[in-house]
């Protein structure tokens, strides 16, 4: 079976780009557990699988591009996107 | 906004943009594209912003990041552009496909595109022209929410930023 990298590898690095800009502010009071990401990947595989491959891709039944972005932004989320703490808001605001 | 919009935007953005990606990545055998993809994306981001607001969105597009961006992808079109130029005579020629064989073969392998349908560097031109595009979409929303409140109705004129 041929497995084509141009999805796998763009896919992955779009991800990893917008992946390491997410950043939760601890004031907003915003928290998404590691339960929540594992719904997240679900979602993603049951979307990718309905989506389905792109014309004459004969690699897997999933979207592969789709796939490896979700990966990607966790990847990048996790290597990259520091949330933004307390501490850090209060340095930024004093004189 | 109500917290099951808080909710539920943030994983909604993701998938939209891996939707995004998608459309991006598959540019060149179906519908959609680099502009396409990008507006997706874009909109996965705008989402959160009206959603979150600017200062608590878990997206955060910095000015520098955008910058770089809007920059890297304006960069690696000339550089496509000008790789045809210089290998071929031609601006923007598609040298992983080489329709008119002037190109020796190890160039034609660079730039070829790895998928089943030998698209050579038109997938390349849709990945720049996305990450331009996500970029200049968002710069625009986030000029808008950065100045909401600032217009001055009354007067007609915008307000002096303090």
């Amino acid at each position: 079976m041929i497995y084509y990298a141009g999805p796998l590898v763009l896919g992955f690095l779009l991800g990893f780009i917008i992946g390491s800009r997410i950043k939760f502010n601890a004031e907003s009071g915003l928290k998404f557990t590691i339960g929540s990401y594992l719904v997240i990947i679900i979602a993603a595989l049951v979307a990718a699988y309905l989506i389905g491959p792109y014309p004459y891709y004969k690699d897997a039944p999933l979207a592969s591009g789709f796939l490896a972005t979700i990966i990607g932004i966790f990847v990048g989320k996790i290597l990259l996107g520091k949330d933004i703490k307390e501490a850090d808001i209060k340095d930024k605001n004093s004189p | 906004m109500s917290t099951i919009l808080k909710l539920f935007i943030f994983p909604a953005a993701l998938i939209i943009t891996c939707l995004g990606v998608n459309t991006i990545l598959g540019g060149h055998i179906t519908p959609g594209g680099g502009f396409q993809g990008g507006a997706i994306i874009a909109g996965a981001f705008i989402f959160g912003a009206v959603i979150y607001g600017l200062k608590d969105t878990p997206i955060k597009f910095s000015h520098d990041f955008m910058a770089r961006m809007e920059s890297a992808g304006a960069l690696a079109y000339v550089f496509l552009g000008l790789a045809g130029l210089i290998f071929s005579g031609f601006f923007l020629y598609n040298l992983g496909v080489d329709i008119y064989g002037i190109v020796p073969i190890y160039i034609k392998n660079i730039f070829n595109y790895p998928d089943p349908i030998n698209a050579g560097i038109i997938p390349y031109l849709n990945f720049v022209v996305g990450l331009k595009v996500l970029v200049g979409l968002s710069a625009v929303v986030i000029a808008f929410l950065g100045f909401k409140g600032q217009f001055n109705e009354d007067e007609g004129d915008i307000e002096e930023i303090e």
